[in-house]
C-alpha cells in the first residue's frame, strides 16, 4: 500500500506540477467564461435589428405591421411604399441598402399574403434563429389578426384572444414540485455531458500517455522490479484521477462563481439590460443526489475507461502508436454524445435507457437521464450495479494485458496473442 | 553463513514462442561473492536476471533468494537493479526521481532524500540536484541511474551490462563503487559479454551460451581446470633444448623464437615434468611461466565454436 501511494503521489504532484494542468485549469473557465459572456456581447449588437417593409398592399397590412414590428422593441421596422408593378425595382434598390448595411433586411408583402400566407424575407441576417423566429411569430400574428378583421370580427376581441400563454415548466422530482425549469434541465443534462465527456477523456487518455512513457523511456522495467504489475497501474490510475478530480473542482467551482455572480459579470460587461434578464434565469437545481450521481458515474466511467486506454498504452511501442490503437475506445466514449439529443428528447425511451445500463455508454448516459428526468432508484442502482461489475472485469482484463505489454516490443499483438495474454 | 547462496537458480527453464530463452538453468551466487553471468549476446544473460527480479516468471524451476520464500518484489527492497535497458522519467528532477524510485523499494522518503544528496555529491552531479533528466548528459543519466540501483543499501545488487556505454572514466568510478559495495559485503551479480573487465572483477563466474550453462565456478577454479596448459619459457642464449620440444608425449605444439618459446602441453600434462626436462636438458631459464588462460581464452574455446553453429542451426530451423 506504500509503494502504491508512492506512485499516486508521483503521478499527482508531476502533473499538478506540470506547464499543461495550470494552463488547463486556466483555459477550462476562460472558456466557460466565454460560452456565457461571448453571447452577452454578441447580443449587443443583435439588440436592434433595421428591417424595410416593402409594403406592395392594398389594404393598410403593412402599415399595421410595421407597428407591430416596432412595437417588440428590438427590431426597428421602416414602411417603403410601392405597388405591385414597381415592386421589383423596389426590391433592388432595398437590396443595394442592405449591402450599404443600412438595413439588415426587408420583408416584402403583398395583398396574396393574408391570403395564402406566403411573404418573403431577404436579409443578410438569415442564418440568425432567434431574428427569423422573431419575424416569422410577428408576421403570423398580423396575418391572424388580419384575416379575422376581415371576417368582420371585432379588433379588440382579437388583441384579448391574442394574450399569449406562458407555459411554465417545473419538474418534479421525489414526488416534489421544484422550481428547476425545463430549460434549467437541459442546461444541467448539457453541462454533466460536457463535463464527463471531457474529463473522462481527458484523463483516461492521459494514463495512456503516462503508460506510454514509461514504455518509451524503459524506466517500466526498473519499476516492475520493485512494484507488481498491479500496484503501478493502481496508482497511475488513482493518481490521475486525483488530479482529474482537483481539475473539475477548480472547474465546477469557477462555475458556479460565474453563475452565482453572473448578474455582476454582466455589468461588468456594461449589458445593464442583459445583467437583468441573467438574474431571472432559472437555474438548476443541484441536489446532493446529483452531485453524487455525478461523482459516481465520473470516478467509475474513468475507472473503466482508464483501465482500457493503460491497455491500449501497454500494447503499443510509441505514442504514435497509441494514437490509432485508441480509436476503437474512443469510439465507445462518443457513442452516448452522438444520441445526446436523442437521450434528450426522450429520457424515458427505450435508447435512453439502454444508454443508460450499458456500462460502456452509461458513465455519460445515466448522468443526463438524470438531469433530464427522475429515475427510479432501482434503475439506478442497476445500472451502478452492471457498471461497477464491469469496471471489475475489465480492470482485470485490462491488468492482465498491461502486466505482458509493459515489458514487450515489437510488433503489435493480434487478437489470439491477447487472448493468451490474457489467459496466462 | 558465509557461505549460503544469496541467489539459488534451480533447473529454470523460460520458453518463448519459437525458442528456448534459458533452459535449466542452475545456480547458486554465494553471499558476499562478485559474480560474473557471461556469455555471448541472446545467451540469456538478461533473461535471467529479469527472472531473478520477477519481472518475468520461469516456465520451470525454482529461484530462492536469500534463502526465503518471496518473489523478487516482495524482497526489492534488499536487491538494486540495473537493467540492460537504461531508463528515467526524462521530465522529473534528479532528486524527485531518486527519491521515487527509492520510496517504491520501500525506503522512507526523509531518508532516501538524504542519501540521494550524498550520492549524488559523491558522483559529482551535486550541481544537477533539482535539473529535469532531461538536461543530463547520457553519461549523468548513467550515473543517475546507478545511483538509483544502491541507494536504498541493497544486500544484493544486480547489474546487466553496468559498463556498456560509460566512457573510461565512468567505467573507472562504476568500478571503483562496485569494488567497495563488495568489500562492505553486498553480493554482487552483473551480467556482462566483456570478458577483460569479469576477470578483473569477479570472484565467481557462471558462461551461459544457447540459455545453457557451459561452466561455472570459482575464477581460480575455472582457470584451474580450463587452463594451465601452456607455458612461456625463456633461455640464455646457448642452450638447446629442441628435443624437449619435439616430445610429443609432452608438448603439443611449440611455437619456439630461439631464445624464447610459448609451448601448449599435452592434455593432462603437468607443467612441472616439462620443467624437469628442460633443467635435464641443461637449459639455463630466465622465466618458467605457466601461464593462466584468459576468461576471454576459455569463454571463445568453450562457446566460441559452440555459438556460432547454434546460430546457423537456429536460422535453418527458422
Amino acid at each position: 500500500m506504500r509503494k502504491i501511494w508512492a506512485v499516486i503521489r508521483r503521478e499527482f504532484l508531476e502533473r499538478v506540477r506540470s506547464k499543461w494542468f495550470i494552463i488547463g485549469t486556466v483555459l477550462g473557465p476562460v472558456l466557460m467564461f466565454g460560452i456565457i459572456a461571448i453571447p452577452i456581447l454578441v447580443g449587443e449588437r443583435g439588440g436592434n435589428r433595421t428591417v424595410a417593409v416593402l409594403d406592395a398592399t392594398t389594404t393598410g397590412f403593412g402599415e399595421r405591421l410595421t407597428g407591430m414590428l416596432n412595437g417588440v422593441g428590438t427590431v426597428i421596422a421602416q414602411r417603403v411604399i410601392t405597388d405591385a408593378p414597381s415592386l421589383e425595382d423596389a426590391a433592388a434598390s432595398l437590396a443595394r441598402r442592405v449591402e450599404l448595411e443600412a438595413i439588415d433586411g426587408f420583408i416584402i408583402v403583398t395583398d396574396a399574403v393574408v391570403d395564402d400566407g406566403r411573404a418573403e424575407y431577404r436579409g443578410r441576417n438569415v442564418t440568425s434563429l432567434t431574428d427569423m423566429q422573431t419575424l416569422q411569430v410577428i408576421l403570423r400574428n398580423a396575418v391572424f389578426s388580419e384575416r379575422l378583421r376581415r371576417e368582420g370580427v371585432d379588433p379588440s376581441l382579437v388583441a384579448r384572444a391574442r394574450i399569449p400563454v406562458n407555459l411554465t415548466t417545473k419538474k418534479i422530482r421525489d414526488g416534489k414540485v421544484t422550481e428547476e425549469s425545463g430549460e434549467a434541465s437541459f442546461f444541467l443534462a448539457y453541462a454533466m455531458w460536457f463535463l464527463l465527456y471531457i474529463a473522462i477523456l481527458l484523463y483516461g487518455i492521459q494514463v495512456m500517455g503516462s503508460v506510454v512513457e514509461e514504455k518509451t523511456t524503459r524506466v517500466i522495467e526498473v519499476l516492475t522490479s520493485s512494484l507488481r504489475p498491479f500496484q503501478l497501474l493502481a496508482g497511475k490510475i488513482l493518481g490521475v484521477g486525483a488530479v482529474g478530480l482537483l481539475q473539475l473542482g477548480i472547474w465546477v467551482g469557477f462555475g458556479k462563481l460565474m453563475l452565482d455572480q453572473r448578474v455582476r459579470v454582466a455589468s461588468l460587461l456594461g449589458q445593464g439590460e442583459e445583467a437583468a434578464a441573467l438574474a431571472n434565469l432559472s437555474l438548476p437545481e443541484v441536489s446532493f443526489m446529483t452531485i453524487a450521481v455525478f461523482l459516481a458515474y465520473f470516478l467509475l466511467g474513468y475507472f473503466l475507461y482508464a483501465a482500457m486506454f493503460a491497455a491500449v498504452a501497454a500494447m503499443v511501442n510509441s505514442e504514435a502508436e497509441a494514437r490509432q490503437a485508441q480509436t476503437p475506445v474512443v469510439m465507445l466514449l462518443v457513442i452516448p454524445t452522438v444520441l445526446m439529443i436523442g437521450i434528450l428528447n426522450n429520457p424515458d425511451g427505450s435508447m435512453a435507457v439502454a444508454l443508460s445500463l450499458i456500462p460502456f455508454t452509461s458513465p455519460i448516459g445515466m448522468p443526463v437521464r438524470w438531469a433530464a428526468t427522475p429515475i427510479p432508484l432501482t434503475e439506478l442502482a442497476g445500472s451502478l450495479a452492471i457498471l461497477v461489475a464491469t469496471v471489475v472485469a475489465i480492470t482485470w482484463i485490462a491488468g492482465r494485458i498491461y502486466r505482458v505489454g509493459i515489458l514487450m516490443y515489437g510488433k503489435k499483438p493480434g487478437i489470439r496473442e491477447l487472448i493468451r495474454w490474457v489467459r496466462g | 553463513m558465509s557461505n549460503d547462496a544469496v541467489v539459488a537458480l534451480q533447473g529454470i527453464t523460460k520458453r518463448y514462442a519459437g525458442h528456448i530463452a534459458v533452459r535449466e538453468l542452475t545456480l547458486n551466487v554465494p553471499r558476499g561473492a562478485v559474480y560474473g553471468l557471461l556469455g555471448p549476446n541472446g545467451a540469456g544473460k538478461t533473461t535471467t536476471l529479469r527472472m531473478i527480479m520477477s519481472i518475468i516468471l520461469p516456465d520451470e524451476g525454482r529461484i530462492v533468494l536469500f534463502g526465503e520464500s518471496g518473489s523478487g518484489q516482495d524482497l526489492s527492497q534488499r536487491i538494486g537493479y540495473l537493467p540492460e535497458e537504461r531508463g528515467l522519467y526524462r521530465k522529473m528532477k534528479v532528486l524527485d526521481l531518486l527519491v521515487f524510485l527509492a520510496e517504491i523499494k520501500g525506503v522512507d522518503r526523509r531518508v532516501a532524500r538524504r542519501s540521494g544528496r550524498y550520492w549524488l555529491e559523491r558522483l559529482g552531479l551535486a550541481d544537477w540536484t533539482e535539473k529535469k533528466i532531461d538536461d543530463l548528459s547520457k553519461g549523468m543519466q548513467q550515473k543517475v541511474q546507478f545511483i538509483a540501483t544502491v541507494l536504498h543499501r541493497p544486500e544484493l545488487v544486480i547489474l546487466d551490462e553496468p559498463f556498456a556505454g560509460l566512457d573510461p572514466v565512468n567505467t573507472q568510478v562504476i568500478k571503483d563503487i562496485v569494488v567497495e559495495l563488495s568489500k562492505s559485503g553486498t553480493t554482487i551479480l552483473f551480467s556482462t559479454h566483456i570478458m577483460q573487465q569479469a576477470e578483473k572483477l569477479c570472484d565467481a563466474v557462471c558462461i551461459i551460451a544457447r540459455g545453457q550453462k557451459v561452466l561455472d565456478g570459482g575464477l581460480a577454479e575455472v582457470k584451474r581446470t580450463h587452463g594451465g596448459r601452456h607455458v612461456v619459457i625463456a633461455l640464455e642464449p646457448g642452450g638447446s633444448v629442441d628435443r624437449v620440444l619435439r616430445d610429443r608425449t609432452l608438448v603439443l605444439q611449440a611455437n619456439d623464437y630461439g631464445n624464447y618459446a610459448e609451448v601448449e602441453l599435452v592434455d593432462g600434462v603437468d607443467p612441472q615434468r616439462l620443467l624437469h626436462g628442460l633443467i635435464e636438458a641443461g637449459a639455463r631459464l630466465t622465466r618458467f611461466e605457466v601461464a593462466e588462460p584468459s576468461l576471454e581464452k576459455i569463454f571463445i574455446d568453450k562457446v566460441g565454436a559452440e555459438a556460432a553453429t547454434a546460430r546457423a542451426v537456429e536460422e535453418t530451423n527458422a
